[in-house]
């Protein structure tokens, strides 16, 4: 049977390369949506630039294949214009955590309605190797040639700090788990955040490291104080719901239950609008 | 030279209420019938320094400011020392006599006078509309009347200050300006209900850029405060409600231009806004915009560069940066308004126009034209309506190869697959690196800026002014002093501002292109006139420029100008 949720395009990802584990997941993902009421129409998918945006061109879901860092950016303005869609934003360690944290940061902060699924391989893959914002001090890139000497972050505090009202982590090699923890993030309403652990074959292969560190997390924390313990303690390798709680969203705090595309209005009463302030 | 011309400055320290002061006496006079130009000088901060508003007036249509006031009105010292040079012979000082010693003029202690009510230093500006009422014909209740409609706190203690001041001056000159106007024909009658509905509106060039996207059907707006654009966010943030609008204020111009991306893929017509250094950070966007083929429009309003440069004050020293924005081929369209009228039916016919092509566009303009206020009618129904080409069902595919290379839109919801890319990407929106790919791509896009091209050469790209003298070219918010240099110099010459900068439409300037024009711009290079020599093929005899930061004063330009033509 023919799958419909793939464009045909080519894929180039390395064999065994964690992405199409995430890729099978969003795929299973979106099938349990559609099963639940949020049909395929409405989700809006972005993706930045790197290994893990060759994901907009292997899905079979409309959106925009944004620039390096911005598909969070991307997603909330298409979120804003119209509410009615779902968005997720793809993006990697290097684009989300790095040229892009800015929006990721602020889309935890205002509690953007929108998911982002990070693939943290910890490198910069598709530009061969250099090391990204998760690296591990001393790794040995192209442009840290004596290694990296910075350390890396802890993505899960810094949004669980920056207010984001969903945290969760996956591993890309398991497939059930992140395929729930992305529907559950979908059906979230608010910011959503799912940090998927993937190796890269090519250049930081993690997969014996994954396989023995990742524990599942059965239970969301119940308090912000519990989440930033769990998600600082040895990195946080555990795949489940860290955090959850219930917000009003961006999107209703700015705009009610406003949509500006279902709003749009007709020449005639936004003349009449605009003349009312023209006199 | 017969002054058919009436001008009031005002200036004080920030906080003083001295825009106020300007702002109040500019709607008086524009109520009682009068044409209004209100110019706001004032520094980057927030409190001290030295503002100032210049508002001049008269029967006829007046484009600019005049720095020679009948009426200066000096609410510190630094004022009263700043703009004694400006006072117009035969027109008069009135200063603060609580903070000028020994002045020269009509002193009056308006700190005194205030202190008798709360809040005494945020009333002085008052002093200035009653002295301009006092030294006007104005009544004692014609002011009345307009501290009601422009002071809505505190309107007693307003009205009585204001009342102090106004009978200090009146006792003190018998001097009495004629504001003209039709209101003040029945000056004296103790009839003070004559108000705005006498007179045109005032907007700013930023209020009327917000008001023209907004006819053409803006959906959202969406901007990181930078001077001189902010007040374009501001506006639309004041009347979002009122007009349907959503206004979004996110963490940068990056998330500015990316978001407005989004939105405009989800279906929203959408517009952003910011000054030079602001755009910096947007052009990544603005090539993907071209790329993705998303319809993008940004106001871009200039203040003296490079860097952060002089951020409250005026200059046109972006041309070439907004003429060359984004990386790649790509067709984008680049105009400028001459005037508040023409800063409104160009946001909305560029927001067509962005639409109609799916293309970037920049709506640039400068600090004096964006917070300059005057008199005008915005044509409404004149205003164009952005669309754009959508499909009519049937497969679809995002960049569906055209005669026209316009590929119809569609937008979410839908069972069709939409792909918008930032990649060169196949007619499906899908990431290629197939050489024959590639060049289709690029001839499709090409096509597209054919046919914005050829549009223009339907509309109006160009305004002329005159019909014989000299040659006189200008562009953006230097159009308004030229042409009231002209105006205020008596005289005549040929005034050729074109209004589209790109696509530049050369075929308006075939016949002049064996003729030598003076040009005028607020730049230290003279972009402008290298443009006009490089892609219009006019001679440049002299170049006008001015890059202090301050707009051209008519009076100075026409002296100017006269020496040009020799």
């Amino acid at each position: 049977m023919q799958d419909d949720l793939i464009t045909g395009a080519e894929n180039t990802w390395c064999p065994g390369c964690g992405n199409f584990g995430i890729l099978n997941a969003v795929k299973r993902a979106v099938r349990t949506l559609e099963d639940r009421g949020i049909t395929r129409d409405r989700l809006f998918m972005t993706a930045c630039i790197g290994c893990h945006a060759k994901i907009f061109d292997y899905l079979a879901l409309s959106g925009v294949y944004a620039l390096h860092g911005r598909s969070m950016a991307v997603a909330q303005g298409a979120k804003l214009a119209n509410p009615e869609l779902k968005l997720i934003a793809f993006t990697g360690d290097g684009a989300g955590y790095g040229e892009g944290v800015a929006h990721l940061l602020f889309a935890a902060k205002r509690n953007a309605d929108i998911t982002v699924v990070v693939h943290n391989n910890g490198v910069y893959a598709l530009t061969t190797g250099q090391r990204s914002p998760t690296s591990e001090a001393g790794f040995e890139g192209p442009s840290t040639p004596r290694g990296n000497e910075e350390d890396p972050f802890n993505p899960l505090a810094i949004m669980l700090e920056a207010g984001a009202t969903f945290v969760a982590r996956a591993y890309s090699a398991r497939l059930d788990a992140l395929a729930e923890i992305i529907v559950a993030a979908v059906e979230h309403e608010g910011f959503s955040l799912v940090d998927v652990l993937q190796p890269s074959v090519a250049f930081h292969n993690t997969y014996e490291e994954y396989e023995s560190s990742v524990r599942t997390l059965e239970e969301p924390a119940e308090t912000l104080e519990d989440a930033l313990a769990i998600a600082r303690e040895g990195g946080g390798m555990f795949s489940g719901i860290l955090y959850r709680v219930e917000r009003p969203s961006h999107g209703e705090r700015l705009q009610g239950d406003f949509s500006p595309v279902a709003a749009h209005q007709d020449r005639d009463e936004r003349h009449e609008r605009v003349r009312s302030l023209v006199g | 030279m017969a002054r058919d011309v009436f001008t009031y400055i005002v200036g004080g320290k920030a906080g003083e209420g001295v825009k106020k002061a300007g702002t109040v006496a500019a709607n008086m006079q524009a109520s009682m019938g009068l044409n209004v130009f209100q110019m706001d000088d004032y520094p980057s901060l927030i409190s001290g320094g030295h503002n100032f508003s210049v508002v001049t007036s008269s029967e006829r249509e007046v484009r600019s400011h005049y720095m020679s006031a009948e009426v200066v009105v000096a609410l510190d010292e630094r004022s009263y020392r700043t703009h004694a040079c400006h006072v117009a012979p035969g027109g008069v000082m009135v200063f603060n006599s609580d903070a000028v010693s020994e002045g020269e003029g009509l002193g009056v202690p308006m700190t005194s006078l205030a202190s008798e009510y709360p809040n005494a230093a945020l009333r002085v500006g008052v002093a200035g509309l009653a002295s301009l009422c006092a030294l006007s014909g104005r009544t004692r209740e014609q002011m009345a009347d307009t501290i009601a409609r422009e002071y809505r706190h505190d309107l007693e203690n307003n009205t009585a200050y204001a009342d102090a001041v106004y009978d200090h001056v009146r006792n003190a000159t018998d001097l009495r300006f004629e504001l003209g106007g039709t209101d003040a024909s029945r000056g004296g009658s103790g009839d003070g209900r004559t108000d705005a509905a006498s007179g045109l509106p005032m907007f700013t060039g930023n209020e009327a850029m917000a008001l023209g996207a907004a006819a053409a059907g803006l959906d959202m707006y969406i901007g990181y405060p930078m001077t001189p654009a902010s007040t374009v966010l501001h506006y639309l943030a004041k009347h979002d409600r009122e007009l349907g609008v959503t206004v979004v204020h996110p963490e940068s111009e990056i998330a500015v231009a990316n978001m407005a991306i989004g939105a405009a893929a989800a279906g929203a017509k959408v517009m952003v806004g910011t000054s030079g250094g602001g755009f910096a950070l947007m052009e990544e966007a603005f090539s993907f915009a071209g790329m993705a083929e998303v319809p993008f429009l940004s106001v871009m309003s200039s203040r003296p560069g490079p860097s952060t440069g002089v951020p409250t004050y005026t200059e046109q020293a972006d041309l070439r940066f907004a003429l060359g924005q984004g990386h790649g081929d790509f067709p984008r369209v680049v105009a400028s308004p001459g005037s508040v009228a023409e800063a409104f039916a160009l946001a909305a016919e560029l927001m067509a126009l962005v639409w109609d092509f799916q293309a970037a566009g920049l709506l640039l303009t400068e600090k004096h034209l964006s917070e300059s206020r005057t008199t005008v009618e915005l044509d409404v129904n004149g205003a164009t309506w952005a669309q754009g080409v959508t499909h009519e069902g049937g497969d679809y595919r995002r960049y569906l190869e055209t005669d026209d290379g316009v590929s119809p839109m569609l937008f979410p919801p839908s069972n069709e697959l939409i792909k918008w890319s930032s990649y060169e990407h196949d007619e499906a929106g899908i990431t290629t690196e197939d050489a024959e790919a590639i060049a289709a791509m690029h001839d499709k896009r090409d096509r597209k800026g054919a046919a914005l091209t050829d549009r223009l050469r339907e509309m109006r790209t160009v305004n002329r002014f005159g019909d014989d003298g000299p040659l006189i070219l200008t562009y953006g918010s230097t159009t308004l002093s030229v042409l009231e240099a002209l105006a205020a110099g008596d005289i005549d010459a040929r005034v050729v501002q074109p209004v589209y900068l790109e696509p530049f439409p050369v075929w308006e300037f075939q016949e002049l292109r064996d003729e030598d024009a003076i040009v005028v711009e607020q730049s230290s290079t003279g972009q402008f006139a290298t443009l006009m020599s490089e892609r219009a093929g006019v001679g440049v005899s002299d170049v006008i420029l001015r890059y202090d930061g301050r707009p051209f004063e008519p009076v100075e330009l026409a002296e100017d100008i006269r020496k040009a033509i020799g």
